[in-house]
């Protein structure tokens, strides 16, 4: 386990995030929920590319809340356990689908390297994929990513926690 | 410009713009959560900005590295520093809180998990529990957005 870096706000909250650091600054958290719900709930590209996204990157990052969320909009398309099961190292030779090993070629090279993403995957993800799908999956990654560092670089979580399921994200109403 | 099929640009169009505003509501999103950390100076300025040029450089972004950010402007940000920016670990034109914001800023890029105590240990004294957070936080954006703009070869504002 990571040592926590800096003190969680002295609250009675069950909410994980609002007992989390995060919530020392309030403000900040509630206009990421706005992102991240928009991009879950009012975006162009399915659930399902997102989750393994999603999850690709929580295991390359090793993040162990990332690791354990299932968002249920993606369930409810019909993504299985067994399904993210292939989502690891060697997923190129699993029978995952041609679409879901371009998401996950991508989400290679976004951690790895991102300027090396050349002509080939181009043209593989926009066979796959719209223009605007392009740019959502783009951002879907930076913040899966950028999550996954945030929640290891501010240190404090278990080294491992249960797969569960959790609602897909929404945006919070607006005070 | 970007390999993506795109509009025919409106004359003069920031080229960030015109490819994450192919997802319209995600962009204005995305922008109401990343301009936080300039508009309520949750951070000195001229700190993250320095950390965002940097991580830039080290992803070989070219359209971040090619904007200014105007509120590290009018903090008294120079050219002559961002200039230094690549040999920070040996240049004397860095203070002790921008060190030690980079040298976590440059660790959250390689590897989160590699951020060691004393790394933010020096960070948190710098800036506060509070601070931190946002600093960690504007990292995330930084760190993802110039990856964004990387792997769908965003070129540098005209």
């Amino acid at each position: 386990m990571i040592a926590p870096r800096v003190k969680a706000p002295a609250t009675q909250s069950a909410d994980p995030i609002q007992a989390s650091p995060l919530a020392l600054q309030p403000e900040l958290l509630q206009a990421f929920l706005r992102l991240y719900g928009t991009l879950w709930s009012h975006g162009e590209l399915d659930q399902t590319s997102k989750e393994i996204a999603r999850i690709r990157n929580a295991r390359t990052i090793d993040c162990p809340i990332c690791k354990a969320i299932r968002f249920s909009g993606a369930r409810r398309e019909g993504l299985s356990e067994d399904v993210l099961d292939r989502v690891r190292d060697g997923w190129e030779h699993s029978d995952l689908t041609a679409r879901q090993k371009a998401v996950l070629r991508y989400v290679d090279c976004f951690l790895a390297s991102p300027v090396e993403i050349g002509g080939d995957l181009r043209r593989e993800l926009l066979a796959h994929f719209t223009p605007a799908q392009l740019v959502e999956l783009a951002a879907a990654v930076a913040l899966f990513m950028g999550f996954s560092k945030i929640a290891v670089a501010l240190g404090g979580l278990p080294d491992s926690i249960p797969v569960h399921e959790q609602p897909t994200p929404i945006c919070p109403a607006t005070s | 410009m970007s390999w993506l099929p795109l509009p025919a640009p409106a004359t003069g169009r920031d080229p960030f713009e015109q490819v994450f505003g192919l997802r319209e509501n995600l962009f204005e999103a995305w922008r109401d959560f990343s301009s936080l950390f300039w508009t309520r100076r949750l951070v000195d300025p001229r700190v993250l900005e320095l950390c965002r040029l940097r991580i830039a450089q080290m992803l070989g972004a070219r359209y971040p590295q090619s904007v200014r950010t105007p509120e590290a402007q009018r903090a008294g940000l120079r050219e002559d520093r961002i200039a230094a920016l690549a040999s920070w670990r040996t240049s004397e034109a860095f203070g002790k809180t921008e060190r030690a914001c980079l040298r976590f800023a440059e660790q959250f890029v390689l590897d989160a998990r590699g951020i060691t105590d004393a790394d933010a240990a020096a960070v948190v004294a710098a800036l506060g529990d509070a601070g931190t957070v946002a600093f960690v936080e504007a990292l995330a954006i930084f760190d993802g957005f110039s990856r964004f703009c990387s792997s769908l070869d965003i070129g540098e504002r005209a």
